[in-house]
């Protein structure tokens, strides 16, 4: 065999042997969605704290974080602090909704994990894990942004933190809220 | 035969009665579940389906399928509804389209490839190998004849 087909055979093998070592242990986080740009499915469901009913239908027009979490989570507990901030930043948009979906928990568990850590916005509850299907939920946290078309924009698996927090305030909610500033109202 | 039959008799006691249960209470809607839960990845175990896994994600898939089925969706609907929210990822086998026709076709080419280069190597090695040059017999010598003449009698 000549040197040249032995090349070819070594460098096919080793491309092989990358494409399996990264199905085996690559990052699932790593798996590109395919809801970007599609049309945000609507839930209905209570609120965590007031038992009130909440749908994203109520806030057509306007550009809404949905923020997947659990008082089981390690993550959600790492984000909280900047997930606070992040609402902290936009809260005075009106154009700006964020909201917190509570995701294979107990409401009591969640409940107490609002009461400890603080919360300044409204939490839906997954009571079927119904709501994490239709958005394609690997685990928590999760954080989806949708535009005012209802479209989704950007998705997020993991804590948003340093970079992230920087990446999805600067270059994805900022810039959706300056694309359209006249509120819709449904 | 009595024995026979004894034994019979015995055998079937001893197999668990809820092992025959399971069967016959699985309805159409269970087996239906069962086939596409069998089809669909556990997102968060990766290896296992969602039938096998006992991860409460997959769970609620289960249940997500089964609501599903009893509001007349078929097969083909529910696969395509995971498939609209998790893409290619979420089925065990993948669609042959794309670059996914290499996961299919690259172990078939890979044997191809290998087995000719196998095929070059061993008639290479074949043609390259110096026979050796063929030699007469060597003689028997007296001693030895005379030891196989000794054996043959005795």
């Amino acid at each position: 065999m000549s040197k040249g087909w032995q090349l070819t055979l070594v460098l096919i093998l080793l491309g092989l042997f990358a494409l399996f070592y990264q199905g085996l242990w690559g990052d699932p986080r790593h798996i590109p969605t395919v809801l970007i740009g599609t049309e945000a499915p609507n839930f209905e469901g209570p609120d965590v704290e007031t038992g009130q009913s909440i749908s994203l239908a109520q806030f057509k027009g306007k550009v809404v974080l949905l923020n997947f979490w659990a008082s089981w989570c390690y993550e959600c507990k790492v984000e909280h602090e900047s997930i606070l901030q992040l609402h902290q930043h936009f809260k005075d948009n009106p154009d700006f909704v964020m909201l917190g979906v509570n995701y294979q928990d107990k409401l009591p568990d969640a409940q107490q994990y609002l009461q400890q850590y603080g919360t300044t916005f409204s939490h839906v509850r997954d009571l079927k894990g119904q709501l994490a299907i239709d958005y394609g939920v690997y685990g928590v946290p999760e954080t989806f942004v949708i535009d005012q078309q209802g479209k989704i924009r950007h998705k997020w698996v993991g804590p948003i933190t340093g970079e992230v927090y920087n990446n999805i305030t600067q270059k994805v909610i900022a810039p959706l809220l300056k694309a359209q500033p006249a509120t819709t109202k449904s | 035969m009595r024995l026979r039959f004894t034994l019979c008799l015995v055998l079937l006691l001893a197999i668990p009665v809820p092992l025959f249960a399971a069967v016959q209470d699985e309805t159409d809607v269970d087996i239906q579940v069962r086939e596409i839960a069998k089809t669909l990845r556990c997102t968060v175990c990766q290896t296992e389906n969602i039938w096998e896994s006992g991860a409460p994600l997959a769970q609620q898939m289960r249940g997500v399928i089964r609501d599903r089925i009893a509001l007349g969706h078929s097969t083909e609907e529910i696969r395509a509804y995971f498939l609209s929210r998790y893409g290619d990822y979420i089925l065990m086998e993948p669609p042959k389209h794309g670059v996914n026709w290499l996961i299919w076709v690259a172990p078939f080419l890979l044997l191809l490839v290998g087995g000719f280069f196998l095929y070059k190597e061993v008639t290479h090695w074949v043609r390259d190998t110096p026979t050796p040059p063929s030699q007469p017999e060597p003689p028997l010598d007296d001693q030895a004849r005379k030891r196989i003449e000794r054996e043959l009698e005795s």
